[in-house]
């Protein structure tokens, strides 16, 4: 019957023809195959099935962050100091590229073509993503376009897989440079930034404050990020839109800063330069803390920062200008000199060590002191005053007169503030403390110094490397006398100044600075108006009333003549302070410093004014005169 | 032939017809139509009655089917053995005939396209090899316990493996394997001599897995190890069917209503992927009665090579056991990534004429198998 019939035989079996299998082994089989799978199935669907739905809920639906508008930082009477602009970017994903080399090239080219990026660069970092396995990450490969770029690019885009015109929330500081310093600006998250931020719901792709208002703010200037949630299907073609969240604007910030006075300030400080690189000035108010203006020069243009690849050479030179632009130098401590004596003077009514009737007559500008071991030091006054009391000594701005107040005269029988010259230089320094001095004032901007109130402790610590001796970390009687006059290490940042002389003026309330008056919903509405803590300084009303008349005196007469301004009843302190080395001329230089309120009785406003190099009557106090003068004519208080 | 079982013509023997057996069919197809319209709903929308709509050809396949499946039932099973070297013959050269001028569709080189028809020959191959195997063993001894019996019977089977193999179809390549496997086991074959065959066997992969297997199924395999590598090529396919049967947890998501499936996350989801649209849209209780609707096919089968009157009717009855049981599970294996991605229908469920026509035949000639027992029945 078969083919093979007569080729192949078998050997003869006794079941031929009869069927005798086992089936149970397939039976088995059976039960088996599908127990298998159907523990397979137990594991996938009913282990592992919520976090599959889950993902099938992620492979089709597309959420899409929505970008916040920023709340805009408005000037104190409203004028907008920043506004929001779209920042364009070319960037290419490697996934969505051709596969082919060349028509990756011809791309590459075009794209060169469209924004300048050179077409090798592109194809390395291409490159460069897929060999790190991100090839579907976008790579931003040209930022900030110009608008004519953008629309150039968004049209060829089409014929250009792989390549899109993306546009992120970006800054434009529509205020001067003035203003750079107080707002800051806004970039992209470095990677540090980025982990952090990545908890509280930042995307990559976000801007963040990176500084000033924008930095310190950046909580309520982000507003929340909305989420467009939209189904696809394999493909990527868009089903349909199932949710979309509108993202809520951030909240506005106004600011206590008058922008005109801010403005003007700025440019009295760069017209009054001369010799001076460097200037800052600080105009708040004594009642409640707001600043009116904080001026640093030199200043910079803050949208530098929105275009680093554009401006790369400007912003190279303002990186290595010696005079630190970026540096704010109203919150930057230097030697305070002669304004210091407002601590001093209020230390030693307080102590009892003169009243203000206590009196010194100096006749010489040299006067000699005998310190510990018998010492002699031959201390400096800048003029012989004559006959002084408290009030004449600070408008005077006499030098011997504080050494008196300060670190006493032991050869005269006269103490100081303590009962010791190290004592004498605690007590001071408590007093400094007292005032904010030696510790940030709590503005709202970050980067401010604290400064610095010398110690026996504070020096042993300063000169504590191998490079100084023990002469150099000993507190010398002298050091008490110099901290008296607000020299040796005695620094102070303009601000803090202008706290002391705001204390000064009010009767004794520190109040923490501030920039930002209020916070404002997007449509405007008041969420809350920012008030600054106060605390009270150790001084009695009668002895900060007895510090006022000197400062009244001073611009009456005095030092601070040249602040006299028409109409406007004006209090100061001059400040002259000697830093760096003795100068071929037997001279050092000097700071010049100028601070003081008006009107004398009832005080609107502070006004300090600091210049690197200059003497402060002749220059700070004419420069504030000025500004007071602005201020009671442009701003309402 | 008792009185009992008397009837004459086209009436004799279908008291003894499995209706149990052909229900389950019938029910796996009836499932098939139902996962085929919800996994073709939104890529096809012409008319109902058109041979476009892959439900209404998968259900003229099945008509015919099922013709053919009531015809072969009241052909002796006997014609058919006595025809198996012809058939073999005939299943040969359309194999080495498909490598020369048939269809390529994903790499792989399947089928003839004849007109609307697209005819894969390996179906009728693996009935042919059943027959062939069962005529061998029914006529040389009725069993494989002789070692020249056991390797006369892999050498039939082997140029169809190998044929079919490098076409490059691994999964069936396998189910013949099986088939072979399933055959020589019930014929009784010596623990010893399969022990060498194996042996023989795994000596023998690495050198297949290095000249043989194409580089697209070492990719499926290291994919199914670890989908994620490679998330958008090989490894989507595995992904997504994943994602599709978890997703699906107790109930499912209601008939149309996957997403994977209706957004096209599955590729072919009315063929090789039906398993994945049933666990997406019915949930495990729909995976668990597709099961019991094959446990109750396959073991009905079992049960008719239990009645079979002789060895052929045996090994016949046992061979399309396997061969539904071993593509069932190779299918669904590489539904839920136990094996990776081969283009093996699941029977009777997927959308495939050949496949779905060859399997009614398959069911027939059990049933001729079933009808027959008495008259075969050697004492």
């Amino acid at each position: 019957m078969s083919i093979l019939d007569d080729r192949y035989r078998g050997a003869p079996t006794p079941s031929r023809n009869r069927p005798h299998g086992n089936l149970t082994a397939l039976r088995v089989a059976v039960l088996l195959v599908f127990g298998l799978l159907t523990a397979r199935l137990v594991s996938m669907q009913l282990v592992d099935g919520a976090t599959y739905a889950k993902r099938s809920r992620e492979n089709h639906i597309v959420s899409t962050n929505i970008l916040p508008p920023r709340g805009l930082i408005l000037g104190r009477d409203g004028t907008p100091l920043v506004q929001n602009i779209g920042v364009y970017t070319a960037s290419v994903t490697p996934e969505l590229l051709p596969k082919s080399q060349a028509d990756r090239h011809k791309i590459y080219l075009r794209l060169e073509e469209l924004v300048g990026v050179p077409s090798l660069e592109v194809q390395s970092r291409v490159q460069q993503a897929e060999d790190d396995g991100r090839p579907d990450l976008p790579i931003p490969v040209q930022k900030y376009l110009s608008k004519e770029q953008a629309l150039m690019l968004d049209e060829a885009t089409t014929g250009m897989p792989g390549v899109a015109l993306t546009v992120t929330p970006g800054r434009n500081y529509i205020g001067s440079d003035a203003f750079s310093h107080i707002i800051g600006y806004i970039g992209a998250q470095t990677p540090r930034e980025y982990a952090q931020l990545k908890g509280e719901g930042y995307q990559l792709n976000e801007p963040v404050g990176k500084s000033g208002i924008e930095g310190r703010y950046e909580s309520e200037l982000r507003g929340s990020a909305g989420v467009s949630q939209v189904e696809q299907d394999a493909q990527g073609q868009l089903l349909d839109v199932l949710k979309t969240r509108d993202p809520a604007p951030g909240n506005s910030l106004r600011l206590a800063i008058d922008p005109g006075l801010q403005e003007f300030v700025a440019e009295l400080l760069d017209n009054s330069m001369g010799e001076a690189k460097i200037a800052a000035a600080v105009v708040l108010s004594p009642r409640t803390g707001e600043v009116y203006a904080l001026v640093s020069l030199p200043s910079y243009d803050a949208n530098i920062f929105a275009q680093p690849d554009q401006r790369s050479s400007e912003y190279n030179a303002l990186a290595n200008d010696p005079r630190k632009p970026f540096l704010d130098r109203a919150l930057t401590a230097e030697a305070p000199g002669s304004t210091f004596k407002l601590i001093t003077a209020a230390a030693a009514l307080q102590e009892g060590t003169i009243t203000p009737a206590t009196g010194r007559t100096v006749n010489s500008t040299v006067l000699e002191f005998k310190g510990e071991n018998g010492v002699i030091y031959p201390l400096y006054d800048w003029r012989a005053h004559g006959f002084l009391n408290l009030r004449s000594a600070i408008a005077w701005s006499s030098n011997i007169y504080f050494y008196m107040a300060s670190c006493g005269i032991p050869n005269e029988g006269i103490k100081g503030l303590g009962k010791d010259f190290e004592d004498s230089a605690w007590k001071l320094g408590a007093y400094a403390r007292a005032f904010g001095l030696g510790q940030p004032t709590g503005i709202d901007l970050d980067g401010e110094m604290a400064g610095v109130v010398p110690s026996p402790d504070q020096k042993r610590k300063a000169f504590a490397g191998s490079q100084f001796n023990e002469n150099d970390r000993d507190w010398f009687y002298a050091d008490t006398c110099f901290m008296g006059i607000g020299q040796g290490d005695v620094s102070a940042t303009p601000l803090q100044i202008a706290r002391v002389t705001a204390a000064v003026a009010n009767g004794g309330k520190l109040l923490t600075p501030r920039l930002v008056k209020d916070v404002t919903s997007p449509d405007g509405k008041i969420l809350k108006s920012m008030k600054s803590e106060s605390k009270q300084v150790p001084i009695s009303a009668e002895n900060l009333a007895v510090i006022r008349d000197g400062m009244h005196e001073s611009v009456g007469y005095g030092a601070g003549l040249r602040a006299q301004t028409a109409g406007i009843d004006i209090a100061g302190k001059t400040g002259t302070a000697e830093f760096g080395p003795v100068k071929s001329d037997g001279k050092r230089d000097q700071h010049a410093w100028f601070t003081g309120f008006a009107p004398f009785n009832s005080p609107d406003v502070v006004v300090t004014v600091y210049f690197d190099l200059g003497v402060g009557g002749d220059k700070a106090a004419p420069t504030a005169s000025k500004i007071f003068d602005y201020f009671f004519k442009n701003v309402k208080p | 032939m008792t009185a009992g079982y008397g009837r004459q013509g086209v009436w004799r023997g279908w008291d003894r017809f499995d209706y149990l057996l052909v229900t389950a069919a019938l029910c796996l197809v009836g499932l098939g139509l139902v996962l085929i319209y919800s996994g073709s709903v939104r890529t096809y929308s012409g008319p109902v009655a058109s041979f476009d709509n892959p439900v209404a050809k998968q259900a003229v396949f099945a008509l015919v089917g099922i013709g053919l499946m009531l015809l072969i039932s009241k052909l002796d099973y006997h014609y058919l053995t006595h025809y198996a070297w012809v058939l073999y013959g005939v299943a040969i050269v359309s194999l080495l005939a498909i490598l020369a001028i048939g269809h390529t569709a994903y790499g792989s080189t399947r089928w003839f396209n004849l007109g609307p028809l697209q005819i894969q020959p390996s179906e009728f191959a693996k009935l042919a090899t059943i027959l062939t195997l069962a005529r061998f063993f029914s006529e040389h001894g009725g069993d494989a316990r002789e070692l020249r019996a056991l390797v006369m019977s892999l050498l039939i089977v082997a140029p169809m493996g190998f044929l079919v193999f490098i076409e490059p179809d691994l999964g069936t390549a396998l189910v013949f394997l099986a088939i072979w496997l399933g055959v020589v086991a019930v014929g009784g074959v010596s623990r010893r001599h399969l022990l060498v065959v194996g042996a023989l066997a795994v000596a023998v992969l690495p050198f297949v897995w290095t000249f043989a297997v194409a580089d697209y199924q070492v990719e499926r395999i290291s994919v199914l190890v670890n989908p994620d590598e490679d998330p958008l090529d090989a490894g989507y396919t595995v992904i997504q069917s994943q994602i599709a049967v978890g997703s699906g947890q107790f109930w499912g998501k209601g008939l149309t209503n996957g997403e994977q499936t209706q957004l096209r996350f599955l590729k072919v989801p009315t063929k090789d992927f039906i398993f994945s649209v049933l666990a997406e849209e019915l949930g495990f209780a729909g995976a668990i009665g597709l099961f019991a609707l094959f446990i109750l096919l396959l073991m009905r089968g079992i049960r008719a090579a239990q009645l079979a009157g002789d060895t052929a009717g045996q090994l016949i009855a046992v061979g399309i056991v396997v061969l539904i049981l071993m593509q069932t599970f190779i299918n669904i294996a590489v539904n839920v990534s136990l094996f990776p991605v081969t283009g093996i229908p699941l029977p009777f469920v997927s959308q495939g004429g050949s496949s779905l026509v060859s399997l009614f035949v398959s069911m027939g000639i059990m049933q001729s198998v079933i009808m027959r027992h008495r008259a075969y029945r050697q004492t």
